[in-house]
């Protein structure tokens, strides 16, 4: 499946309301942990476990730079498919 | 074995002993066999055998020959791949095969049962002084193991039985498992009558309960769900049964609450056994664990039960002489009272003892000790559930996440299943945040292996 920004977005959107985590509309700055979308370890876990599900590799795991923010998740599937 | 089966005989020669697929058997006739066999196996000086064979019948002939002649019987799974049994049979070291199947074999010496029943019998000088079985045990994957155990100590369980005719029990287990041999020596212990469907999956097991007149199962609890299921799916009523038995595996409340509504007049039984332990206890109220006044006390010194450091510990009065490859205890030492771990992990809880899952099963959530078993109990008593399996995933930011897949009930809408996810979400509210399911995928059908729920962690 592609993972074209509205599909990464979708699957973020989807694990914040599963999550019922309340948050402002979702930006490429948009900071995942602290203020931003203020996750945890677990709740990063729980997002990685859903985006590899969804596209195969999960930014997290993939052994790089850990995403700070949603635009890095998107970059980390744009730098894949370019790849 | 060949005691159990030469009383049985002797007392109701042509009552039946084992419906398979193939017809029925009667006691007699199996006697019969087996006396021909066991004379075929001594008189080509066979000491040790594997079986792969299906028919349950079939087993118990070998079964009963081989403790006839002291020879010792090892059965393969009937379905075996060719190349599995090959590996598995030089780890164990088996050279005679005894099979109908002609994929099999090999290198090894292959022989039909037939031949063997095609003998005559001889004049045997009564039992051998040792009756040898080998079981291999499930749940293990690549190197097969398998427990060495004599049919006289077995028997020690079923020694005291008052004959029951009228009882014909379900085979929902391989006559090649541990719970396989029980369910054979209590129906030949009781002159019972054994139903033995090939294949032997919960579905094959409900047709045998609705055309076959069973009176008493004996399963795990992940068979009894597959069953109850299947039973829903069909949309049939379930006959009365006499007795319920559930082993192998912990039983959760709410199946134990299902069973005892689906079955109002059964006796429902735990029984805490394994291929290395043998029979160890068990339990009639039909409440989930046991209580604290069957473990072993001052107070209460033949108990075979303790809990140290939240382990149980057994003692085995019918457990095996050794694994394959490894020389074992005398059998009169065998049940000497030494106390083993046993890798259930168990809680005491209001005066009950709680099993909490196998210590293999624990899943380490960043550094949090995470057993599985309460977790899946709480999203199996789910009304929109039909069954679950609770998992340890990989995860590179915890070290592990716990994983759960859901089989739901049938006929739910897509929408459905968000609300599931809701549900199972209210339900392990109260567990530790470690202890949440970070992974709830929908499936047809969850992985089981011997009939138990698969759980620890994931490769």
């Amino acid at each position: 499946m592609g993972a074209d920004q509205s599909t990464v977005r979708a699957v973020i959107t989807q694990f914040l309301a599963r999550a019922e985590k309340s948050h402002d509309e979702l930006t490429d700055e948009t900071p995942l942990f602290g203020d931003g979308l203020g996750l945890d370890s677990l709740e990063a876990a729980e997002l990685s476990a859903m985006l590899e599900d969804e596209f195969g590799s999960d930014p997290f795991s993939a052994g790089g730079e850990m995403p700070d923010t949603v635009g890095d998740i998107q970059a980390f599937y744009e730098a894949a498919s370019t790849a | 074995m060949i005691g159990l089966l030469e009383s049985a005989a002797a007392r109701s020669p042509s009552h039946t002993a084992v419906v398979t697929p193939e017809g029925s058997v009667s006691y007699g006739e199996l006697l019969s066999d087996a006396r021909r066999i066991a004379s075929a196996l001594r008189r080509r000086s066979i000491t040790r055998f594997a079986i792969v064979e299906p028919d349950v019948a079939w087993v118990i002939r070998l079964l009963a020959g081989g403790a006839l002649a002291g020879a010792e019987p090892c059965q393969y799974q009937a379905d075996i791949a060719p190349q599995e049994f090959a590996d598995q049979a030089q780890v164990l070291d088996h050279v005679v095969l005894v099979t109908r199947r002609l994929d099999l074999g090999g290198t090894l010496d292959v022989i039909r049962p037939e031949e063997l029943t095609g003998e005559t019998s001889d004049e045997l000088a009564g039992a051998a002084d040792t009756q040898p079985i080998m079981i291999q045990t499930t749940g293990t994957t690549g190197r097969p193991k398998a427990a060495r155990h004599d049919w006289q100590l077995l028997g020690r369980t079923v020694a005291r039985f008052q004959p029951r005719p009228d009882q014909r029990w379900l085979m929902a287990y391989g006559p090649h498992q541990f719970a396989g041999i029980q369910v054979l020596q209590h129906v030949l212990a009781s002159h019972a009558t054994l139903v033995a469907p090939f294949p032997r999956q919960p579905r094959d097991g409900l047709t045998a309960l609705l055309g076959d007149d069973v009176t008493c199962v004996s399963a795990t609890p992940t068979y009894w769900r597959f069953l109850l299921a299947e039973a829903r799916g069909r949309n049939v009523g379930l006959p009365p049964l006499e007795q319920v038995t559930l082993g192998g595996e912990a039983s959760p409340a709410d199946l134990l609450s299902e069973l005892r509504a689906v079955f109002p007049d059964a006796r429902i039984s735990q029984v805490y056994a394994s291929t290395e332990f043998g029979s160890v206890a068990s339990v009639k109220d039909g409440r989930p664990g046991f209580g604290v006044d069957a473990l072993y006390s001052e107070l209460h010194p033949t108990s075979n039960l303790r809990v140290i450091d939240g382990e149980l510990w057994v003692r085995a009065d019918a457990g095996m002489l050794g694994y394959a490859g490894e020389s074992g205890k005398e059998p009169a030492t065998a049940a000497s009272g030494d106390w083993h771990a046993t890798g259930d992990l168990v809680e005491i809880v209001d005066e009950r003892v709680m099993f909490r899952g196998r210590s293999s099963e624990v899943i380490n959530v960043g550094g949090s000790k995470v057993h599985p078993l309460p977790i899946e109990d709480k999203i199996t008593a789910l009304d929109r559930v039909a069954m679950a399996r609770v998992f340890g995933r990989p995860n590179r930011l915890t070290g592990a996440i716990v994983a759960a897949e859901v089989v739901p009930m049938s006929g739910l809408a897509e929408a459905d299943l968000e609300d599931i996810r809701r549900d199972i979400k209210s339900a392990v509210a109260d567990l530790p945040r470690a202890w949440h399911p970070r992974s709830v995928t929908f499936v047809d059908a969850i992985e089981t292996r011997g009939e138990k729920t698969v759980r620890g962690m994931e490769a």
